[in-house]
């Protein structure tokens, strides 16, 4: 899906915790992500906490898809 | 470090009025075990039945299978740190009922169980087909919180099979088997010109019921440990995994695991048999990339000149498995994965999560995602509808004759990825 939009012409993110996949896949955006049961959240934070992190993470994308790249690029 | 493992061939199993071993037919005290389950009092009911090879009997839903077994010389009886208390596993002597199993039958909890079909076409896709079961499907006390619920099913299963493994102390085994390695260095001195070869055991280990334990700490504690191969073949490992049924490494497949039997089998003749690393597989990004360092440096720190690997479970621990090999093969490592394939019902698709060049030694345990056709049993021990919410399976794939159609997902042991089964996949 990723590889499919991008083709189409529109910028993409790819927000994901295995980020090996990703590159495998092709996607060329990347934001690294929490783990595999809860990607954008962290349920051992309190939710004030939690709130910050998720905000963190989208920000991070909508930089990234701001961003001009050349190359696979990871935004950590 | 010396094992003995003496095995009592199994011809039959019956009921009776004490638990022992005769002329290799095993009679089962069916009260006695279910009134000592039901000295946990989160048990509300216990059905003991037996399944035998060739019956037409399906037992669905699986969690669990355990060989029963007991400590004759040394310590580790029982499952240390799980059902007795913490000893060194791995030395003395033990007694296998061989060719006898305790099924381990319970509600769903964590949805992904499986189906052991005793006859036909089913019984070629699981390895415990072949083996004598005493099936113990259990009942808990209403509001259990759901990992109370699984712990207390799980051990009901161990205990099982230690009462049932009970029958085996005064008998003379028909045949003894020893494992026995020493240190590293011993050994390197013993065989200077042979390879060094490591097994690394990936173990599913992510929470949700998904987790595996060794000596009864949850694996997912763990950074990867060196364990010699005999504590695992004898009882220090317990699977206590909802995960798909057809790549779990039950307990009895960490009892009997192939690839280390395999290894013994060449030790000294082919292969130096180093140890074993036990490999958590993490739900993160940082535990995934910091058990392939840590590992790999293990790897490097024990002289391995060669490393098996194997996977548990599909999807996501790929990547792992991936990981591990690539940084294998960096620091000139040989590496042979063993890993089943997820390559969809007509075997076109990808069959693993993830990828890597220097993946160039790979051995396939089967595709979970063949389907197969299930005749109707006389005889089930279980709940057949369970099929609607298992891996593997779907709703309405019991027809109103019996019949069962599910993926081999849903099959016990059918892809096995330490290689306790038969099936493979080839390149057409």
């Amino acid at each position: 899906m990723v590889k499919e939009i991008e083709r189409y012409g529109i910028p993409i993110v790819h927000m994901a915790t295995i980020t090996t996949i990703s590159e495998s896949v092709g996607a060329n955006r990347i934001v690294p992500t929490v783990a595999i049961p809860h990607p954008v959240g962290n349920p051992q934070l309190n939710s004030e906490d939690e709130h910050a992190l998720r905000k963190e993470l989208v920000n991070r994308a909508l930089n990234a898809l701001a961003t001009e790249i050349t190359e696979i690029t990871h935004f950590e | 470090m010396k094992l003995e493992i003496g095995r009592i061939h199994i011809k039959d199993i019956q009921f009776g009025d004490s638990t022992f071993v005769e002329d290799g037919v095993l009679t089962v005290d069916k009260a006695g075990l279910i009134a000592s389950l039901k000295e946990d009092e989160r048990i509300k009911d216990v059905q003991v039945d037996i399944a035998r090879p060739g019956e037409k009997v399906r037992i669905i839903p699986v969690k669990d299978v355990i060989e029963p077994r007991v400590k004759v010389e040394g310590t580790g009886a029982g499952f240390p740190g799980v059902t007795s208390k913490t000893t060194q596993c791995g030395q003395g002597r033990t007694h296998v009922l061989y060719g006898a199993a305790v099924v381990t039958v319970g509600d769903i909890v964590g949805f992904q169980e499986g189906v052991i079909d005793m006859w036909g076409e089913g019984a070629k896709w699981t390895p415990f087909s072949k083996t004598y079961n005493v099936t113990v499907d259990i009942q808990v006390v209403e509001g259990l919180e759901v990992h109370t619920h699984e712990e207390t099913v799980r051990l009901a299963g161990l205990r099982a099979a230690e009462f049932i493994g009970q029958a085996g102390k005064e008998v003379e085994p028909d045949e003894v088997l020893t494992y026995e390695l020493g240190g590293m260095f011993e050994e390197t001195a013993k065989y200077p010109n042979l390879p060094k070869v490591l097994y690394v055991e990936m173990m599913i280990t992510q929470g949700l019921l998904h987790d595996t334990y060794i000596y009864g700490v949850n694996a997912q504690t763990i950074l990867p440990s060196v364990m010699h191969p005999n504590e695992e073949l004898d009882n220090a490992v317990i699977s206590g995994n909802c995960v798909a049924a057809c790549d779990k490494i039950t307990t009895y497949q960490h009892q009997n695991n192939s690839v280390i039997l395999d290894l013994y089998a060449q030790h000294g003749k082919e292969l130096n048999f180093t140890g074993v690393i036990m490999v958590p597989e993490h739900t993160t990004l940082s535990g995934k990339l910091r058990v392939a360092d840590y590992t790999v440096k293990l790897a490097k720190m024990l002289g391995a000149d060669g490393v098996i690997v194997s996977e548990e479970g599909y999807g996501n621990p790929d990547s792992d498995l991936l990981m591990i090999c690539k940084k294998l093969e960096d620091a000139k490592i040989k590496t042979v994965l063993i890993t089943d394939e997820c390559a969809g019902r007509d075997g076109l698709s990808q069959p693993l999560a993830d990828t890597a060049a220097e993946a160039v030694a790979v051995v396939s345990t089967g595709n979970v995602s063949h389907v197969v056709t299930l005749p109707p049993a006389e005889k089930v021990i279980g709940n057949p509808e369970s099929i609607a919410v298992l891996a593997g399976g779907w709703k309405g794939a019991v027809l109103e004759d019996g019949t069962m159609m599910c993926e081999l997902n849903a099959v016990i042991g059918a892809t096995s990825e330490i290689g306790y089964h038969n099936v493979t996949c080839r390149l057409y």
